[in-house]
């Protein structure tokens, strides 16, 4: 295309493209998007490779993601240090994992990351809890919480260990071929 | 690896032992040998299971397992590293967290022979952060340039060739953008995403996608049909009323809309051009359109199977779905809330589902159960048999009628009723789910679906059947014309019913449901109902697109409004879907019943007029000839005379013409077939294996886990000084084995 852009050099929009599902404009566009959120703090020349991290606020604060009950955790999973806030890098490897054009395995690996809130490479019965009281936002009886944490483990733990490794994740994914639709955020 | 600490701590150091299918028994011997038992926050290095075959707890999960495990997993819980399962790092599993290690190197290993699309797929698939994966790409492409170096005589050419795929890889890139950025209507999808949620948005690309093939047929017949019609076009001496538009008919009759406009002659302009002849181009461009539409269904349809076709029974009424499959591209902030109240009340209405689900049903309750579907499905054939009776004798009377009274509006009288039907009869058939009673929702919806496509079918085929064999054989002037103009008329009036029904009829039912009636409601979108709405008019249009080549552009233009009445319609007059629609098992569906009864449907119908019916002999590009198929024998007689296309005479004669070809395509492509169904059967019994394999090494643990507890018990009970004399006499015994291995067993 022709217009010429001093945002990156061309080394690096390449492999930008090369590492994301994006194309050169949708990365462009993408660094706008992420340069709005902090325009003092963001530079418009990343020829240097700036160590910027936008403040998580600003990211959960983003149209895409403000209403999302998962957003915290997105956040965290995708970000550096583990605590939301993310550099340039970070931003892009989220909505790229995030496109539809994301194969299921790399989200099913990340969507078991979001809902693995301890962190501890399981999905156990807290985390379990902690999903599922996100998405109720409160509607639900403490004991019906338990109960349906209980059915989950019942029908994808595959080891019967009581926690979903993620092979038990993937194995259920398999079982819900809506998961590569409704596992997408459109920016 | 040990810690020097004292006190109670329990170290598991254990032998790998490879597993198969199989499990080898293993003696309690070597067991208590290579067991000690020291509790405490030390690393461990690697814990591979040992194939177990007692296991003295039961399958059957409770919740002092669950506390076992936490307690175990707590003491232990920084103890037992990621490095659990060693996997492959081309697949996912836990991944590899350095690029020097081992997996590392077989990674950059295993990406270095591969082709540069492949290995940028492979490092984007990659579950790393960006700034691995962006050294990665630079060490691979630093490995790859430092074995290219030692390859010399090839230089040139793989330089060529890295150079042409470069090139080619950055024109593809800049086409997709081309192609992203004309794409259409973006941000409005991506509105109705956010509010409404994945599955209306299926509609919206369904729409969206069918629009895509209108748009490629209008492109071909306007290039190869339109155009050179529009050079040697005589003068219309008809006179134009605005009441063309509906019926088609009048000044319309001979423009380029109907095929009876079409000359059969070989244009000519200037005797240095080439000639273009019209009749070939006809019967090609129709063939190209279709087969192009028939290629594109067969792959999207693959695609779809490839990914939603899940195993019937491996299908549970899962409410892990309902939990990890939340909406991530709703986005207002209202419709979430909604959502998530939604959720709730699907969650209840699952347990309670559950919990229900053990109830059998009396003899006597099954029987009222299956006599009630029995009737519904009479009472819904018979409609439709009736509907399509009434549609047949209504055709035949209208003609009679038509010939004697030239009222140019009668006309209109057949797709009037036909919409009528299509408009009634589906509402009809929803308010049979009050009577009858379905074990699972989603069998309610598929029946709905197949009640409701057997209607629209039949009326379609009915009313083929009927142009076919009265219109085409009644010796009017011009049969071609006229069925397109029937065609035409059917297609404006479901176009105009179905804007009717948007702006009146949702809009009455908005008001109905807020102001009169409030427990009503607000109405939900009708995936179903429209999508099959979309699937009749596009099957109405491709049946039509060789009567009247001007088709496409009506249905482009025609599908353009309603995407945007639709929008509209059902931002002021809906609100959100209460219950998870399987989104993409249905697109699955849709574009399956789309090929299946629709467009083999439409080959069907047109392969009959080709090969049977006899052109008019006045009108359009075949007249005079016997059959429309003998413009090709003739085409193929002329260039069997001239020497340099006898190739193509051979093709037609030994390949397309002849029945052993055919014979023995068929008997390959039957024998291919077969080999991979048996090559299914087989995986499906080797996932089954595995699975059970799975759940074999999952008792392990749990033996395990609980022998450990015991000991630990044991040992917290015992005195402190008769564990360190256990240890030394451990120690004197010798080293023990540290299991350092990776773990070879899985995959």
């Amino acid at each position: 295309m022709g217009n010429k852009q001093t945002v990156f050099t061309d080394e690096q929009l390449e492999a930008y493209q090369d590492c994301t599902f994006f194309t050169r404009k949708e990365i462009m566009r993408l660094f706008y998007r992420y340069q709005d959120l902090a325009p003092q703090l963001v530079p418009l020349d990343y020829t240097s490779y700036p160590n910027v991290k936008v403040p998580y606020e600003l990211i959960g604060s983003m149209p895409e993601l403000k209403d999302n009950p998962f957003r915290q955790r997105i956040a965290q999973v995708f970000s550096e240090d583990g605590d939301g806030h993310m550099t340039l890098d970070n931003f892009l490897d989220m909505f790229s994992v995030m496109s539809e054009m994301a194969p299921r395995d790399l989200k099913a690996y990340y969507a078991f990351k979001i809902y693995d809130f301890n962190n501890d490479d399981y999905i156990c019965a807290w985390d379990l809890e902690q999903t599922v009281t996100r998405l109720t936002r409160g509607e639900l009886s403490a004991e019906e919480v338990s109960l349906v944490c209980e059915k989950v483990l019942d029908e994808a733990d595959g080891d019967h260990d009581g926690r979903l490794s993620l092979e038990d994740f993937q194995n259920m994914i398999l079982r819900a071929p809506d998961f590569l639709s409704t596992f997408h955020i459109r920016i | 690896m040990s810690s020097e600490d004292p006190g109670n701590d329990i170290i598991i150091e254990v032998e790998n032992v490879p597993s198969g299918v199989q499990s080898h028994p293993l003696s309690n011997e070597i067991f208590q040998e290579r067991v000690l038992v020291r509790s405490g926050l030390s690393r461990m290095t690697s814990i591979s299971d040992i194939d177990v075959i007692d296991s003295p707890i039961s399958s059957r999960r409770n919740y002092k397992q669950h506390r076992q495990l936490s307690q175990f997993s707590t003491s232990l819980n920084e103890s037992i590293s990621q490095t659990l399962h060693i996997p492959e790092c081309m697949g996912l599993g836990t991944p590899c967290t350095s690029l020097e290690s081992i997996q590392g190197q077989k990674l950059i290993a295993s990406l270095i022979p591969l082709s540069p699309r492949d290995r940028n797929k492979a490092i984007r698939n990659q579950p790393r952060t960006m700034e691995e994966k962006r050294k990665l790409r630079k060490i691979v492409d630093t490995e790859k340039s430092k074995q290219s170096h030692h390859i010399i005589h090839f230089n040139c050419c793989t330089h060529c060739l890295n150079s042409i795929s470069l090139a080619y890889r950055r024109s593809r890139n800049s086409l997709s953008e081309v192609l992203n950025s004309i794409s259409l209507w973006q941000k409005t999808l991506k509105v109705i995403g956010g509010k409404f949620g994945t599955s209306v948005l299926s509609y919206f690309n369904f729409l969206k996608w069918l629009l895509k093939f209108n748009i490629f047929s209008f492109i071909v017949t306007f290039s190869f049909l339109i155009i050179p019609q529009f050079t040697v076009a005589e003068k219309n001496t008809l006179q134009f009323t605005g009441l063309e538009f509906l019926t088609g008919g009048g000044y319309f009759r001979d423009t380029v809309m109907y095929y009876g406009f079409y000359t059969n002659s070989t244009i000519r302009h200037d005797n240095s051009w080439a000639s273009y002849n019209m009749q070939l181009a006809y019967i090609f461009t129709i063939g190209a359109c279709l087969v192009t539409c028939f290629f594109s269904l067969l792959y999207s349809m693959a695609k779809y199977f490839r990914n939603n076709f899940i195993n019937p029974h491996l299908y549970s009424r899962g409410i892990a779905k309902l939990i990890f499959c939340w909406d991530f591209t709703v986005t207002n902030e209202k419709a979430v809330k909604l959502k998530q109240k939604n959720l709730s009340t699907e969650i209840r209405e699952n347990l309670s589902e559950i919990r229900q689900e053990n109830i059998k049903l009396t003899l006597n309750q099954r029987l009222t159960r299956l006599s009630a579907h029995a009737v519904a499905w009479v009472v819904s054939t018979g409609v439709a048999i009736a509907c399509c009776v009434a549609v047949y004798y209504l055709a035949e009377d209208n003609s009679e009628f038509l010939k004697r009274h030239r009222d140019p509006g009668a006309v209109l009288l057949l797709p009037f009723v036909v919409s009528c039907i299509n408009l009634v009869v589906p509402r009809l058939y929803s308010m049979f789910g009050l009577v009858e009673r379905y074990e699972l929702p989603r069998h309610e919806v598929y029946t709905l679906l197949i009640r409701n496509i057997f209607l629209k079918i039949s009326i379609i085929g009915i009313l083929c059947y009927y142009w076919l064999n009265i219109v085409a054989l009644a010796g009017e002037e011009c049969w071609e014309t006229l069925i397109g103009q029937e065609i035409y008329r059917l297609l404006l009036m479901d176009f105009v019913f179905s804007l009717a029904d948007s702006f009146l009829g949702e809009f009455l039912r908005r008001i109905i449901g807020m102001k009169l009636i409030t427990s009503l409601g607000v109405q939900e979108f009708d995936i179903a109902r429209n999508v099959l709405e979309l699937i009749y008019a596009q099957t109405l249009a491709w049946i039509g697109i060789f009567f009247c080549p001007l088709l496409p552009f009506i249905q482009m233009i025609a599908l353009f409004i309603m995407f945007y009445v639709k929008n509209i319609s059902l931002m002021m007059n809906f609100q959100p879907p209460s219950k998870a629609w399987r989104a993409s098992q249905m697109m699955t569906f849709f574009i399956f019943l789309l090929f299946f009864p629709s467009f083999t449907g439409v080959l069907c119908t047109l392969a009959i007029t080709i090969w049977r019916l006899k052109p008019s002999a006045n009108c359009g590009a075949f007249r005079g000839l016997p059959f429309f198929i003998h413009s090709i024998y003739s085409w193929i007689e002329t260039l069997s005379n001239k020497p340099s296309y006898l190739w193509v005479v051979w093709i037609y004669r030994n390949l397309i013409g002849s029945v052993h070809f055919f014979f023995i395509l068929t008997l390959i492509v039957l024998i291919i077939t077969y080999l991979y169904w048996q090559i299914t059967e087989g995986r499906k019994i080797m996932i089954r294996l595995l699975h059970e394999q799975i759940i074999n090494e999952g008792k392990d643990k749990m033996f395990l886990i609980e022998k450990l507890l015991k000991l630990q018990d044991v040992e917290k009970r015992a005195n402190p000084s008769l564990l360190t004399l256990e240890r030394r006499e451990v120690e004197q015994q010798g080293s023990l084995h540290l299991g350092e291995h990776d773990a070879t067993h899985g995959e």
